[in-house]
């Protein structure tokens, strides 16, 4: 019926030779957006849990829509356990697990992983030591034998604990030619003084010096107990036959007492503004970093802080410092971000870019103005329309790959968050509201203290900076 | 049915057997996409697949720095100018809209194409076509935009190329190996040019290439095609076809000798990178080049890995490949050297290798284990809505169909160690190598520490 109309007024229109402008259809842009459908996180009946007598949280993921499967392991302590002098102690550890495990060597094992074309990794963060084995679904047995050997049998072999050493070393090094990295250690050392967060999880050159295989025998005994650990299996497997074979080479792995996490960061850090530059009088480029201290990854407030983050600056193209800085009239970059950094205990907020050396000032003045503008005209209902859009399409888009799901379900667990914290996210998003806007900005934004962190030619930065306060100069 | 389901007939046994006969069926989601070929010259190709809650959108221009003559870098200057406003929207207002409606917008150059991406949840693939038209039609390049652009592009520039170690090594490594043919320069283009391009030059080169007879759309994921298909015929369907459009006529001159350049950065890792001139995408012999790849590279198990990381302690890492256009190729080898290590020896193991398997033949656990890694590459690829459009989008601008997945199971697993030798004897040879160190003015130096070993 409708549509009969349009039709008979188009001929209309052009049988008067009037030009069809008018009457063809609205481009989507000006339509209202159509509502999204929530689908749910998984497939009916995809997911499974349980747990083995000694403790271990076991979660499967059935996905057969491709033959293939990974395997993980999640323990729920991390380098946030290490006191600043072991700094590196926990991540060297998860290093040598693909380092000689079972009966194999270092070279055997890579051998029989690669054999299989399956992927090994292991790493340490700052809550959690994470190791994971990606290969066909039909090598199952065998990729879960290759990793329950790296989980469980770690040879911490000497002669591999000093190759490794030496590899971290060389590699700490090297990291310096990186500005970004150069920044974010000068950054976190400013931020935290005396606390572990001071330091990269891998560790500095002086402590990972003392590294070696009886200290990473000792922290795998320590943090790897069954009772602090999430084991997940994600793919083309049933349930029953991935929690049979995970109870078959799990069940036997003994309980042990779950350490203590660690210590919170002193709060608030830093107490006032500070001002450092790292000298690279090589560079063409000032790389700049804003940072303070942030929120814990249980914080109630989390939603709200992560929408307003979007607004601010985690939001890419659509962002206000994105639209300050490289929408400025003069290009002063190519990106800019923030974000706040999850952790169990309060983990650092930061804002970070990168200009031409000469721009470093306007810059960094223009990222302060705008972490200040988001206090005194926090985002209102008009940017939180996009924010919560942007926040739940790119939540539902991130549940097309399995092994995406399932990895933030064991990240539920690491932290103690509710189960269904992903089925309930897009309801909790939508109900942010302005006045959430105006609370977190208050509460978790502090340009006036922050630690700021210029990387670059100081010669040539150092003079800009003049009236923002004592500026100290350090070397790489 | 969900596409994406692969069937294996042949699970048990021994498993390289089981791959490695044709006992494996593979039921490739490819296979069911549906080409589209509009008047105007543009084709579409679509792909439902409801069991993934994304829709990704991919327009795959035909051009990129290779087509530049006169302005490098103006490719990629271009796709900038993509985002930059047109006649009924502003600059940036494009990507607003996208993520505003919770979809990922970006877009990538290359030196044979230009890639404008969006992945969205289903109910925003109308404004992503809709959006797309309205560039295309009615695309507005001015002075100003152009102005603060060409600084965003130039801070891209120093951020990626200047600053960056790897940046300039790569830089270095390609002026060296190609002395005639366009890929000799970075895809952002030399700095001068990107600093003197101009609107009028900009205007023409979208009237040059972006013409619907030079593009490919490819749609994958959670929409419905022929809601899709007669958007696409409404809007991007009455787009004007280009007459003709320009190729670079410009052919690579043999190279008679080793080439070697120094670049001096100020970095702690001195860098190392060699590359060899090999054949065009869609070659024969690109499958064993392919297998010789993984053998040198891939997993600690791979012979540079294990040689020069693992073995020798002279690296932090050491990895070569295989890199195919569509006018040419290169074997490009890169070796990260240990602060305080001499360069000179790192080559020399390095090089060690390459005559390695110039001079014997790989095994035929190697041959297999690469053969593996592989396929499971392949079967990876299938994981996402974008991984599928890009496979696509790629396959249709260098070859104007899709590969099977069989097909190239097939290539792949007829390679010998034979091909694996006579690749490496035929394009990694010594004076047709270029060689590249990027080190610190007053290299070689002491690490700053023990070193720890």
């Amino acid at each position: 019926m409708r549509r009969a109309r349009i039709g008979a007024l188009a001929a209309l229109g052009a049988a008067l030779g009037v030009g069809c402008a008018m009457l063809a259809p609205k481009p989507a842009w000006e339509l209202p957006a159509p509502p999204a459908t929530d689908r749910p996180i998984a497939r009916e009946g995809a997911l499974t849990r349980a747990q083995l007598p000694n403790g271990l949280l076991v979660l499967v993921h059935e996905d057969h829509r491709l033959p293939r499967v990974s395997i993980a392991l999640t323990v729920r302590r991390g380098a946030a356990v290490e006191t600043p002098a072991e700094a590196g102690a926990v991540s060297f550890m998860a290093e040598l697990l693909e380092r000689g495990a079972g009966k194999r060597d270092a070279l055997a094992y890579a051998e029989a992983v690669d054999a299989l074309g399956a992927t090994f990794a292991a790493s340490a963060d700052w809550d959690t030591v994470d190791l994971g084995i990606a290969g066909l679904s039909r090598d199952f047995d065998a990729l879960l034998d290759l990793f329950a050997d790296a989980a469980l049998r770690p040879r911490f072999d000497a002669r591999e604990a000093q190759r490794a050493r030496a590899a971290l070393l060389a590699s700490l090094e090297r990291a310096k030619d990186d500005p970004a990295t150069l920044a974010g250690w000068q950054a976190s050392r400013a931020l935290y003084g005396a606390h572990r967060f001071a330091l990269p999880v891998a560790g500095t050159e002086q402590t990972a010096a003392q590294l070696d295989a009886k200290r990473a025998r000792a922290y795998h005994a320590k943090l790897f107990v069954p009772n602090g650990a999430i084991a997940s299996v994600t793919g083309d497997i049933d349930s029953a036959t991935a929690i049979a074979a995970l109870t078959a080479r799990f069940a036997a792995w003994p309980q042990g007492a779950v350490v203590d996490p660690g210590p919170p960061p002193p709060e608030p850090a830093p107490a006032q503004r500070s001002i450092v530059v790292v000298d690279r009088p090589d560079l063409a480029q000032a790389r700049i970093v804003v940072g303070h201290e942030g929120i814990s990854r249980t914080a109630e407030d989390r939603i709200a802080v992560s929408i307003f983050n979007l607004i601010v600056g985690g939001s890419g193209f659509s962002s206000r410092l994105m639209a300050a800085l490289r929408g400025n009239e003069e290009g002063l970059t190519y990106g800019v971000n923030s974000g706040y950094s999850l952790r169990r205990a309060a983990g650092p907020f930061y804002a970070s870019t990168f200009t031409r050396v000469e721009k470093a000032r306007k810059a960094l003045d223009l990222l302060l103005a705008e972490l200040e503008r988001a206090r005194s005209d926090p985002p209102g209902e008009k940017e939180l329309g996009w924010a919560r859009t942007l926040a739940t399409g790119s939540f539902s888009m991130g549940l097309e790959t399995s092994d995406a799901v399932t990895a933030s379900l064991v990240d539920l667990e690491v932290y103690g968050l509710p189960e269904d914290s992903l089925d309930t996210y897009r309801t909790r998003v939508r109900a942010v509201t302005p006045k959430d806007m105006a609370a977190v900005a208050q509460a978790h934004l502090h340009p006036e203290r922050a630690a700021i962190v210029l990387v670059g030619p100081a010669k040539a930065i150092v003079p800009q900076l003049e009236g923002l306060g004592d500026v100290k100069v350090v070397q790489p | 049915m969900p596409l994406r389901r692969l069937l294996l007939t042949a699970a048990i046994g021994c498993w390289s057997a089981a791959w490695g006969s044709s006992a494996a069926a593979l039921d490739d989601p490819a296979s069911h996409a549906r080409v589209t070929r509009l008047d105007n010259g543009l084709v579409v190709v679509t792909l439902e697949d409801p069991s993934t809650p994304v829709v990704s959108f991919q327009m795959w221009v035909k051009v990129g720095s290779r087509d530049e003559a006169g302005y490098t870098g103006l490719a990629h200057l271009f796709e900038h100018m993509m985002f930059n406003g047109s006649k009924h929207l502003g600059p940036e207002q494009h990507a607003e809209l996208i993520a505003a409606r919770g979809g990922s917008v970006n877009a990538y150059t290359s030196s044979d194409q230009t890639v404008y991406h969006d992945d969205v949840t289903r109910e925003t693939l109308p404004l992503v076509i809709d959006l797309e038209y309205e560039r295309l039609a009615y695309l507005d390049i001015s002075a100003k935009t152009l102005d603060r652009e060409r600084q965003v592009v130039l801070e891209e520039r120093r951020l990626r190329n200047e600053d960056s170690p790897m940046g300039r090594l790569y830089e270095a490594l390609f002026a060296t190996l190609w002395q005639a043919l366009p890929y000799r320069t970075p895809v952002v283009g030399w700095r001068s040019d990107v600093e003197k391009a101009t609107v009028e030059v900009c205007r023409k080169f979208f009237a040059t290439y972006y013409a619907p007879n030079n593009i490919v759309v490819v749609i994958t994921g959670d929409f419905d095609a022929n809601d899709a298909l007669a958007r696409i015929g409404r809007t991007l369907g009455k787009l004007r076809p280009s007459k003709s459009i320009p190729r670079n006529p410009t052919e690579e001159p043999e190279q008679r000798g080793e080439r070697r350049t120094i670049v001096h950065f100020d970095v702690n890792g001195p860098l190392l990178a060699a590359g060899w001139h090999a054949p065009a995408t869609g070659s024969p012999d690109g499958e064993a080049l392919d297998v010789l790849s993984m053998i040198l590279s891939e997993g600690r198990s791979s012979r540079l890995y294990r040689s020069l990381v693992h073995d020798a302690e002279v690296a932090l890492s050491a990895a070569g490949g295989y890199w195919e256009y569509d006018e040419a190729g290169a074997f490009v080898a890169i070796a990260t050297v240990r602060p305080g290590t001499q360069i000179a020896d790192v080559e020399r193991r390095f090089f060690a290798e390459i005559d390695r398997v110039r001079r014997e033949p790989v095994t035929e656990a190697e041959l297999d284990k690469a053969k593996r890694q592989i396929e499971v590459g392949l079967v990876n690829g299938l994981d996402t809505s974008h991984a599928l459009a890009e496979r696509i989008g790629s396959d249709f601008l260098a070859f104007g169909r899709i590969r099977p997945l069989d097909e190239r199971l097939a290539r792949i697993r007829a390679v010998t160690a034979a091909d694996v030798q006579r690749v490496a004897r035929t394009y990694l040879i010594d004076d047709q190598r270029s060689v590249v160190h990027l080190l610190a003015p007053d290299s070689p130096k002491p690490a700053r520490r023990g070193g720890g070993a």
